[in-house]
């Protein structure tokens, strides 16, 4: 049976508006289709729009025109706050470059804030959060601030994040950009765990090391699809 | 779920130290700064009030020209003060006060201390009361009886350690008087001369024998009517250039003030300082405004920041505005409050120190409501309104802001 598709973009387009009213189309009718419990690396030049595709499908940027189906329901012309709101806090978890942890929150409490959004109590977020740290070794940083972990235990950290509210798709922009290769290979264990658990994953990313995990990669150049399927041409 | 928004909103304060303490100090300054200046201004609207107390606004005083720069040497008497009862119509009262400073020695005590001649009907008219022994009686004045009345401050100061004075004799300017009695503390003054560090002999011994042409003489005399001072001041000008033998061509040899004229001047002086101290509250204020309003600018990058991060993990508008609202509001009246404490505390320290002899600082209402209301709308304001704006922007406009 086929499997049923967590997200399809539909012609998508996005383009940045200078103020003198000059338009900068980012993408340029972007058609992609990203089975449930699939892992997929989007990979392309810098400025081909990887980022802008990755936050358009994680509701942090609206897009200009075309359609987005999630979990096939059009989202693309939702842009009430507490609709996106909801589907950042429960349907997806995002994991970025720089981690954007909160400085002066423990582990612990930044990995159980997506829960106290979504109004869940004390008591019941931080269980959860203590078993998402065990899952991924770090339970003993439980009360340590961000800047007291290191460059693999924050990512550690900001996936618990992500997972907090146990949503069915993870996005992640160069989750390894800021770490050494071992933290890196972990990170990607990670993924790949949560890839067999059924979870969907994309992730951008400019290294053949780190997209040879998904399951396929989609390409980019100058803000269009450029290969749905695209394969590395060397052995990493 | 609000509970753990305000425990987060607390907490947020307590982590980011610096940017709290700095963002409180412009709220602290502004605050009590107001409190002070306010406490100031009421302060010295009180001491104006407090110097014509007693004095109604149809009190006439006429004085000598002594010291005026005039030749012509004085020739107002404290029997003027008779001689107006007797040739005016809208005159209801008036006694005659001579006034001088002389030295006054009890045993080996000796002061320098303000002697204040009056008639009998003074006390009554300058609604003074009686403490202990008797005032002063007609007979007294026009025997030219040598006693004194003593104020509650003269006491102490010629009586330091003792209790009993009355029947006691002292000596004025080297004279034997002797005590018969004492008025309670007024808080009063009359002019440079504090009431209170007065004594008060007759007026007819005064002039006669303790002050004669040393002493100013003042006659107060009452309007039976405010709308008549005009009309009465004619008349006792009148009453008095005759009794002066004045010709017409000559000018009068007294000067005549109205209560209501000095009273109404000194509080345009009042009035005026009033005006000065509130532009500086008023400044103060602008200065400690854009205190406030800097800390909270510098820290929008990184608010903005946080709430791009917020918004991406699912927070709600609502949730992160509440957050950031009631950490504004939290701090401003946190500072707010410390400055009304420190404010007042400035007040007790001035008025604690030799300064409240200039001037006694009286906390105001006012301005612990202006002070207090105008520096925490502003914290709360320039806490709040970044934090709108950056809830407004896309997240990852918010999240890239470094």
């Amino acid at each position: 049976m086929e499997k049923k598709l967590a997200i399809k973009l539909n012609k998508v387009h996005k383009s940045y508006y200078l103020s003198n009213g000059e338009e900068i189309p980012v993408l340029k009718g972007i058609d992609v289709e990203i089975k449930i419990g699939e892992f997929v690396a989007i990979m392309g030049e810098s400025g081909g729009g990887k980022t802008t595709l990755l936050n358009i499908i994680g509701c942090l940027h609206p897009l200009t025109s075309g359609e987005y189906f999630l979990e096939e329901e059009n989202i693309g012309e939702v842009r009430d706050d507490y609709t996106l709101a909801y589907i950042r806090n429960k349907k997806m978890g995002f994991v970025f470059q720089q981690f954007n942890l909160f400085s002066r929150l423990t582990a612990l409490k930044n990995i159980a804030l997506p829960a106290l959004y979504l109004g869940i109590n004390k008591e019941e977020r931080e269980k959860r959060a203590m078993i998402l740290m065990q899952g991924v070794g770090i339970e003993t940083r439980a009360n340590h601030k961000p800047t007291e972990l290191s460059g693999g235990q924050q990512q550690r950290v900001s996936i618990c994040r992500a997972l907090m509210n146990d949503p069915d798709i993870i996005l992640a922009d160069e989750p390894t950009g800021a770490l050494d290769s071992k933290s890196g290979i972990e990170i990607m264990n990670i993924f790949t765990n949560l890839k067999n658990k059924g979870k969907t994953i994309l992730m951008v990313t400019h290294t053949a090391e780190v997209a040879k995990y998904a399951d396929r990669i989609i390409y980019l150049r100058d803000g269009k699809v450029i290969d749905n399927n695209y394969k590395l041409t060397s052995d990493y | 779920m609000l509970l753990e928004i305000i425990k987060m909103a607390l907490e947020s304060l307590y982590a980011n130290k610096t940017r709290t303490i700095l963002s409180m100090l412009g709220i602290i300054i502004g605050v009590s700064t107001v409190i002070a200046v306010f406490a100031i201004g009421q302060g010295a609207q009180k001491a104006v009030n407090d110097q014509f107390q007693g004095l109604s606004a149809n009190s006439i005083i006429i004085m000598s020209m002594r010291g005026r720069g005039t030749t012509a040497s004085s020739k107002l008497k404290t029997e003027d003060a008779q001689i107006i009862i007797d040739n005016t119509e809208h005159v209801s009262g008036a006694t005659a006060v001579i006034q001088g400073n002389k030295n006054i020695a009890y045993g080996s005590e000796s002061n320098s201390l303000a002697v204040v001649g009056i008639d009998e009907k003074y006390f009554k008219t300058s609604s003074m009361e009686l403490d202990q022994g008797r005032l002063f009686t007609e007979d007294d004045i026009k025997n030219e009886e040598k006693y004194v009345v003593l104020g509650s401050g003269a006491i102490e100061s010629l009586f330091p350690d003792e209790q009993i004075f009355l029947g006691e004799t002292i000596k004025v300017d080297g004279k034997k008087m002797e005590i018969i009695g004492s008025i309670k503390e007024t808080g009063r003054s009359m002019g440079p001369t504090k009431t209170d560090d007065s004594i008060f002999i007759p007026n007819s011994t005064a002039q006669k024998s303790i002050l004669g042409s040393d002493g100013q003489i003042m006659i107060y005399a009452l309007a039976d009517n405010v709308d008549n001072i005009e009309i009465a001041t004619q008349e006792l000008t009148s009453a008095l250039r005759e009794e002066h033998k004045l010709k017409s061509t000559q000018e009068d040899d007294f000067r005549i003030m109205d209560a209501g004229s000095m009273i109404s001047a000194a509080q345009d002086t009042a009035s005026l300082m009033s005006l000065l101290l509130t532009s500086i509250a008023a400044i103060t204020l602008l200065v400690s405004g854009i205190g406030i309003m800097n800390v909270m600018f510098v820290t929008v990058a990184e608010r903005t920041k946080e709430i791009g991060i917020a918004k991406a993990i699912g927070g709600k508008q609502g949730d992160i505005l509440t957050q950031f609202l009631l950490e504004s509001v939290v701090l401003s009246i946190i500072a707010g409050s410390i400055g009304i404490i420190i404010g007042n505390g400035i007040i007790i320290i001035v008025n604690s120190t030799n300064l409240s002899s200039l001037i006694t600082l009286a906390p105001s209402a006012k301005g612990i409501l202006i002070g207090f209301g105008f520096s925490v709308l502003v914290g709360v304001f320039f806490g709040f309104y970044p934090a709108l704006k950056a809830s407004c922007l896309d997240p990852v406009d918010a999240l890239r802001s470094e």
